[in-house]
């Protein structure tokens, strides 16, 4: 069943973080043969302005790691009382174990709380966030600690002006846990897996095999890594990028997301009219705006700063969002939906009325990164049993 | 909608500077990229609930063609 309802399940605070590097896009005017009016026209239009930006050492790891010991801090969490660890990624640090293993450790956190990763994109703050209320409604967990990081931002190259004026990076730590008193949310999550390809990154798993024992894998990359693609569209792009059907998500983003969000106000029995702010996923101001719309709210209703002040940082934009809005903003009924690669359409109707939201945190890398080099050195180490 | 206002209205959708006639090609106009083909996408499902196409789009030459595309939204 795509709706649910839970009546027991707090969100008890939030807390965003977002690198220090800000880029302007203002500053980048020789991508747009030095025209100023171009930049306006696109502002006005898809509101491309500042984005923050992580360097090529922070994974989504670190990011949410950041996040976590923000909200530990600022919530003085009693760490002991977390019973389970859940990372939306969908950029892990490894293949293999779960990248919350590696968070569970670095966090402190006891061997009785569990962790695992789930792979989601930008509907991963509503997924995380209905998959961990299961966990609670259930009786089984009574604290759960939900983080999301993301940097799609890193290894795009700034001259490619499909992406690179879209993209911000971040983390986001969430506090779940049950409450006795009766506090309702509402979930309509839609699976559109014919979408699979819409958004995607072909050469990122195990459908494209290496065989990194001998030759092949060097032979295969130095040869595809050069390979260019000339797009319909006339763009020319790497065979290796990733890959976005962009007039086939806008598709789906306009003609079903409304549609998805319209069946959970339904299911609550709520009109827009009830709803302070529809918090929607940042993909960009023309996207968010048209859902919007779509789904029948005034304009007023559903902001889009934090796209032109942080950029689309894909899972972390809603909270992001939140951490944006006004402090006197009723938050009882508020309405977000993420959207994005799967295909996916996620809606929820939450009460934040009483949750703690933390300003927009500055990124402060952990004293764990290594650079890749290090990196590397690190595993020669640890294998020849040095370390 | 009446065909003038439908102009002024193409004329903001695609943040244009000059007026747009009728007879304008559309590729003709350095604005007619692909964001400005999102925008009349989304604008045609809003306010005439049609569904346009990328497809659709690109087989249109002129302003012409895209106001016939509206159906009997767009009148004189």
């Amino acid at each position: 069943m795509a709706v649910s309802q839970f009546k027991h399940v707090k969100i008890s605070g939030i807390s965003v973080v977002v690198p220090e590097k800000e880029i302007n896009i203002y500053d980048e005017v020789q991508y747009y043969n030095n025209s100023i009016k171009k930049i306006d026209r696109m502002r006005k239009m898809v509101g491309f302005w500042k984005r923050r930006v992580a360097d090529d050492t922070t994974t989504p790891a670190d990011l949410a790691f950041n996040a976590a010991q923000n909200l530990i801090k600022e919530m003085n969490i009693d760490k002991s009382t977390i019973d389970a660890l859940v990372f939306v990624v969908q950029q892990p640090d490894v293949m293999s174990p779960s990248t919350a293993y590696f968070l569970h450790d670095k966090l402190g956190f006891q061997q009785s709380c569990i962790a695992t990763d789930i792979n989601q994109g930008c509907a991963g703050w509503v997924f995380g966030l209905h998959m961990v209320s299961q966990m609670i409604e259930s009786g089984t967990y009574k604290k759960v600690l939900l983080l999301n990081g993301d940097t799609p931002s890193v290894g795009i190259d700034p001259s490619n002006r499909n992406e690179a004026p879209i993209f911000g990076d971040g983390g986001c730590a969430t506090l779940v846990e049950y409450s006795k008193d009766k506090i309702d949310s509402y979930y309509n999550i839609d699976t559109v897996g014919s979408g699979f390809e819409a958004i995607i990154s072909p050469f990122s798993g195990v459908r494209f095999r290496l065989d990194w024992t001998n030759n092949d894998a060097l032979t295969t990359l130095s040869k595809l890594t050069k390979e260019k693609i000339t797009m319909p569209t006339g763009k020319v792009v790497p065979l290796m990028g990733g890959y976005m059907d962009g007039i086939a998500v806008f598709d789906f983003t306009i003609n079903y997301v409304p549609e998805n969000i319209k069946t959970v106000l339904k299911y609550a029995g709520l009109t827009p009219e009830d709803i302070p702010v529809l918090c929607l996923h940042q993909a960009n101001k023309q996207i968010v705006q048209s859902v919007g719309e779509g789904a029948g709210f005034a304009k007023e209703k559903v902001p889009y700063t934090a796209f032109e002040n942080y950029g689309n940082n894909t899972m972390c934009s809603i909270p992001t969002t939140i951490a944006c809005l006004d402090k006197g903003i009723k938050k009882d009924k508020l309405c977000c939906c993420g959207y994005g690669n799967g295909l996916i359409a996620a809606s929820t109707i939450l009460n934040l009325e009483d949750t703690y939201i933390s300003d927009v945190n500055t990124f402060v890398k952990p004293d764990y990164v290594k650079t890749r080099d290090e990196y590397i050195d690190y595993w020669r180490k640890k294998i020849k049993g040095e370390i | 909608m009446k065909k003038t206002e439908f102009l002024e209205t193409l004329e903001d959708i695609l943040q244009r500077e000059e007026p747009c006639n009728e007879t304008d090609i559309l590729d003709d106009y350095e604005e007619w990229d692909s964001l400005s083909q999102m925008a009349i996408m989304a604008y045609y499902k809003k306010n005439f609930g049609i569904s346009v196409t990328l497809n659709d789009l690109n087989n249109l030459k002129s302003v012409s063609d895209l106001i016939k595309l509206a159906g009997d939204n767009i009148s004189d």
